[in-house]
């Protein structure tokens, strides 16, 4: 057979791909204890608070332990994301941090990190647990329970409202575990609880103030007779009540606004009384996370979910909140 | 022998299907405004014209410079990181220790200084591609990745929001019920349409798309001419930044105009403008824009996830450019 | 089929464009195996008709029969199969792929699903061996020359085994030599039965080598017969359907007066452009044409395109008006009042999409603009003066430039350098491509010009251009100035004498021949 270029690639992408298909079995990989380790952080994106404030504390707590923080942002993309956790892996970490952009695109990359002998915290989003499990494939999922926000929520605003009025849906980034949960843990709440309650129309938001404000443009104007909107984060509720002031009415009053988050904008629009609630979820992951790395390096036993306490804020709490709002 | 050459046309014979041909994007516009008042909930309100205007206007605004650079057979991808680089450079001007002392001159200059600085870019990017003689889609590259960079560096990644209601005027204001931006918006298409048909420079634009050789040998000043029309883009993209950024009371570098270079291409593809270059019509974007922005909402109000949107859209600059390829002449 | 029935009948045909009837009634008849002559004007209607009959337009009415079948070709690559094979004026080939490939464009052979390289080389060599060309038919076409691109256009032509072959203008860019090659080819393939169309503007040439000719004017087929039965002047009187009398004896349309020559507008020594121009020398004077002959590489066109500041110099010295000038853009050069008409007018002259209106004046737009905006009305004024002194036919101002007979737009491009009212103007190659009537038109448009004042440099190929119409005559060969001739001198064996042998026996060749 001539050795050509064709042969020789050819033969390089069967090797590359046999290499791959070696089977993951066994149990997650130990952690030796160690004064300063070099951990990874494989960040999704960093185009809105939330996540700029995720990144600084990592940072922050990073710094403060003295670990080698090897950091990187895959601009919204789950392929760059993988390729990043896969490019840490080659760089010899002895600890992943992730928070899996989507739920199913990322079980590759966990899995190349037990294989490789690296353990891995999933931080804030989950992967879907049919596919990878806790304690087994991965060490631990440490976040918020985000069907318990929805869940929240949704009792706060059928109190609120006496179990009457029509909802509008802004969505998180499609495919994202916090959009799936935050819709699940609402809609079920409100078909269990307030029967009288309908959800006129849902969509996506992606998560952002501008698309937010278009999408919620579009549909209060198709649904002239919509009395709640409800955002799964601040941002996309922000941009909510800006399409409902463009639109001549009074949010708090004529529409009520309810969101997911806590953030600093947020909390200040509780305060003017233009947003109703928001449920905190907590970015601020460094303490918490770096916690769990030294214990089980110490050998303590992890258990597979970690939920972070989330606080509540509407009026009654906001203003002294503020402060500390991220 | 040749009578006395007459000015203007001959009659000629309606031909229905040439017709539809030629404006498919208008009659597909037309069919699509009769399926919402017939469908879509509330659709007949001046409000609902509103929304679509207002929500149209910054591709549109970006389209008009869109289309001249397309006339010269150029492209400009460079156009959402100018928005970013422009709508981050406004509230920090105006939320400046400067703009917050001196108001009114700091709202002026947050005004004129991204435009210009968008627009200078845009020269870059023309000067860029004519000196190096490099392809406009290589060449707007550059900023394209590079732009966004620069926005996101001056802001640190970092919101900034804000609330001055003079500055905001061009996104929430109105001028007798119309909202500032449509205003903008159709000034800058009459404008351009305008431009292109009576003005030395529309005329030299279209000559260079035709035939830049020739062009050239007629003394046409080919690469003054392309420098000039991607200022132009670079100055529309401006303006679009300041706008959205206005509209959401604040500014994310991040987000500021993502994708919006692939929205104004698709206008003006749907819209007619070939991108061969030599022929362009402003007017013809503008259809475009409101073509795609209606199936959007159109969908978007009949509860059609977002994905399906995107696969709809395809499918209309695909529609486009296959009826547009009918119409041209045997 | 019987064997004595025609190969093709169109009968009838009819064709309208915007406003002008470009067939009317037309029609043609070609026996198998025969080689037929298509003439006419331009605008007669030639380049239509086989564009309807090989479907790259449809008729309005009519009927085409081709090989005792009706047919209605919906496109070129229908009639391609059907036995019918083009070949353009302008070679419509793809320059960067290889020469094997553009044979066998579109009907690539495979092996195993892949495309079989070793196989389409080798036919492409023999075929073009056929035409006694032998090139490395892995190298992409435009490392070739024209006359060989066009042999390779003919080549593939062939090689479809049509039954009926087309050649539109195939000796406009082909020497003496490689026409003669062609003729041969074009004899085998009528000893193998296949018909072929030629359509030339090269009277001499189609006397050489067509069995019957068929003349078209203004749309309408006027005479039909045996090539012999016709001789040359009934033949254009047939074309431009004027009266015997009336035509010109000269053949060109150059009156062969000659006014006195004034002062010098242009003087160019030394020019060293590139490779191609090593040591050029040309003068032109007021009232003066000035012809520049050589063969096909010369650096003719390069010289040109250096006096017009199109290309730089790398050498040498240029003088308009006896001031010392190096014009960095063409614009510059207009500014100085220099002209310069090119020589392919579809890559460098014509804005395709535009009006003639526009095309015609785009040279002196900035002259019609104040404040920015242009003046239609004297845009419209100045282009009607021009569309009537030049006989510019189009059905309007507005028509599109690209839908105008290959003469017209040639003169609306004349007309553009007309109108920027020049010193000094160079045309290279003026008549190329133009039929005989037109041709006359043109040139008896420039001497007149001339002799109202204008310097003229004409590029050409055609001796009989240069040697009655040119007062001097400068002859190029391999980048030099090898003779500089007056009109007495010039005679075509001086002229060709020099092109090959290059200097000192061309005055002795004029003296003695």
């Amino acid at each position: 057979m001539i050795i050509d270029r064709r042969t020789l690639l050819i033969g390089t992408a069967g090797g590359v791909a046999g290499l791959t298909i070696i089977p993951a079995f066994g149990q997650v990989p130990p952690l030796k204890k160690k004064d300063h380790y070099k951990v990874g952080f494989a960040q999704t994106e960093s185009n809105n608070p939330w996540r700029l404030a995720q990144t600084a504390s990592m940072k922050d707590e990073a710094a403060k332990r003295g670990a080698q923080l090897v950091y990187t942002d895959a601009a919204s993309s789950a392929a760059k994301q993988v390729a990043d956790v896969n490019s840490m892996i080659a760089q010899g970490v002895d600890f992943i941090f992730l928070p899996p952009r989507e739920e199913k695109p990322l079980i590759p990359a966990v899995m190349n990190a037990k294989k490789a002998g690296i353990p891995v915290l999933l931080v804030d989003r989950n992967v879907d647990p049919s596919l990878a499990k806790p304690g087994v494939d991965f060490l631990a999922f440490i976040g918020s329970n985000f069907v318990l926000e929805g869940q929240r929520v949704a009792d706060w605003t059928i109190e609120k409202t006496g179990g009457k009025g029509k909802i509008i849906e802004l969505e998180g980034s499609v495919g994202a575990s916090p959009a799936n949960d935050r819709k699940k843990g609402f809609d079920d709440t409100i078909k269990a609880k307030a029967p009288d309650m309908v959800i006129l129309a849902s969509q996506s938001g992606d998560f952002a103030r501008d698309k937010g404000r278009q999408v919620a443009e579009t549909l209060l104007q198709a649904h002239p007779d919509a009395t709640i909107v409800y955002a799964h984060n601040d941002e996309m509720a922000l941009g909510a009540i800006a399409a409902i002031e463009a639109a001549g009415k009074v949010p708090g009053k004529d529409i009520l606004v309810v969101s997911i988050d806590g953030e600093k904008d947020g909390v200040q629009a509780i305060v003017d009384g233009k947003l109703g609630c928001s449920c905190e979820c907590n970015p601020r992951f460094g303490p918490a996370a770096f916690d769990i790395l030294y214990k089980y390096a110490n050998g303590d036993t992890i258990p597979p979910m970690i939920i972070n306490p989330d606080r509540f804020f509407d009026a009654s709490n906001a203003k002294e909140v503020l402060p500390t709002a991220f | 022998m040749a009578d006395a050459p007459t000015i203007g046309r001959k009659g000629a014979s309606f031909d229905v299907a040439a017709f539809f041909r030629r404006y498919a994007a208008l009659t597909a516009l037309i069919v699509l405004l009769a399926f919402n008042f017939a469908v879509t909930p509330n659709f007949a309100s001046w409000q609902t014209l509103n929304v679509n205007l207002t929500q149209v206007a910054t591709i549109v605004i970006v389209s008009v410079g869109m289309t001249l650079v397309i006339a010269t057979g150029g492209i400009d991808l460079s156009v959402g990181s100018l928005m970013a680089i422009s709508g981050a450079l406004a509230p920090m001007i105006f939320l400046s220790s400067f703009g917050l002392s001196y108001p009114a001159l700091g709202n002026a200059l947050a005004f004129v200084a991204p435009v210009a600085i968008a627009g200078m870019f845009g020269l870059f990017n023309g000067w860029f591609i004519t000196r190096f003689r490099v392809q406009p889609i290589v060449g707007t590259l550059v900023m394209f990745i590079a732009g966004r960079g620069i926005g996101q560096v001056l802001t640190n990644g970092n919101l900034q929001a804000f609330k001055n209601p003079t500055f905001q005027f061009i996104g929430l204001g109105r001028v007798f019920g119309v909202p500032c931006q449509v205003i903008i918006m159709l000034a800058l298409v009459a404008a351009a349409a305008w431009t292109l048909r009576s003005t030395l420079f529309g005329r030299q634009i279209l000559s260079v798309g035709g035939n830049e050789r020739a062009a050239w040998l007629s003394g046409v000043p080919v690469a003054s001419v392309k420098r000039w029309v991607y200022a132009i883009s670079g100055l529309c993209a401006g303006i679009a930044g300041l706008v959205v950024v206005s509209i959401n009371s604040s500014s994310d570098a991040n987000l500021v105009g993502l994708g919006m270079e692939l929205d104004a291409i698709a206008a003006v593809a749907v819209g007619g403008t070939p991108f061969t270059g030599g022929q362009a019509t402003v007017v013809g974007s503008l259809i475009g824009a409101l073509l795609i922005q209606l199936v959007r909402y159109t969908l978007l109000a009949n509860g059609v996830p977002d994905a399906a949107a995107l696969v709809v859209k395809g499918a209309i600059i695909a529609g486009a450019v296959w009826s547009q390829q009918r119409g041209k002449p045997t | 089929m019987s064997p004595t029935d025609p190969l093709l009948v169109m009968r009838d045909v009819n064709k309208r464009f915007q406003g002008v009837q470009a067939l009317s009634a037309a029609s043609l008849e070609v026996e198998p195996g025969e080689i037929m002559a298509l003439v006419g004007e331009n605008g007669a209607g030639k380049s239509t008709m086989i564009k309807v009959l090989t479907g790259a337009y449809r008729r309005d009415s009519g009927s085409i029969v081709f090989g005792g079948e009706p047919v209605d070709f919906a496109s070129p690559q229908h009639a391609q199969h059907g036995g019918i094979s083009p070949i353009y004026q302008e070679i419509n080939l793809v320059p960067f792929r290889s020469v094997a490939e553009n044979i066998f464009l579109g009907r690539e052979y495979r092996r195993y699903g892949l495309l079989d390289w070793g196989r389409m080389n080798a036919e492409a060599a023999d075929l073009l061996r056929r035409f006694a060309v032998e090139i490395d038919v892995r190298r992409p076409l435009m490392d070739f020359s024209t006359a060989i691109q066009q042999m390779v256009a003919i080549a593939r032509a062939v090689s479809f085994k049509a039954r009926l072959v087309i050649m539109d203008e195939p000796t406009s860019s082909l020497d003496e030599r490689e026409v003669s090659v062609l003729f041969d080819v074009m004899r085998r393939l009528r000893a193998e039965g296949v018909a072929v169309i030629f359509i030339s503007h090269r009277l001499d040439e189609l006397y050489q080598v067509c069995d019957r000719v068929t003349v078209m004017r203004d749309g309408r087929t006027v005479m039909a017969g045996r090539m012999g039965d016709v001789d040359k002047l009934h033949l254009i009187a047939a074309m431009l359907g004027r009266d015997l009398e009336t035509v010109r004896a000269h053949s060109t349309g150059f009156s062969g007066a000659h006014a006195a020559a004034g002062e010098v507008v242009l003087s160019a020594e030394g020019l060293q452009i590139g490779r191609k121009v090593r040591d050029a020398r040309v003068e032109v004077r007021e009232r003066q044409i000035v012809g520049l002959a050589g063969l096909l590489g010369s650096g003719r066109t390069e010289v040109a395109r250096a006096i017009f500041g199109a290309d730089p110099a790398d050498a040498g010295t240029i003088e308009l008006g006896g001031r010392a000038v190096s014009p960095r853009e063409p614009a510059e050069a207009i500014a100085l009042g220099v002209g310069y008409c090119s020589e392919d007018r579809k890559a460098d002259g014509i804005v395709p999409d535009m009006s003639v209106r526009e095309n015609m004046t785009l040279g002196i737009l900035p002259r019609l603009t104040s404040m920015g905006i242009v003046d239609e009305a004297r845009q419209r004024e100045i282009v009607d003066r021009f569309m009537k002194r030049l006989a510019i036919k189009a059905s309007s101002a507005e028509q599109k430039i690209r839908e105008l007979s290959g003469g017209n737009q040639q003169k609306v491009l004349l007309a553009r350098w007309l109108c920027t009212d020049p010193k000094l103007l160079i045309l290279d190659e003026p008549t190329r491509g133009i039929d005989v009537g037109a041709k006359a038109e043109i040139q008896a448009l420039i001497r007149e010009l001339a002799d109202q004042g204008l310097g003229v440099l004409m590029i050409s190929s055609e001796l009989e251009e240069i040697t009655e119409g040119a007062d001097r005559v400068f002859v190029l060969s391999d980048g030099r100035t090898v003779a500089d001739l007056p009109h007495a001198e010039a005679s075509a064996a001086a002229i060709m004498a020099a092109m090959a042998h290059g200097g000192a026996e061309a005055g002795e060749e004029a003296v003695n021949g």
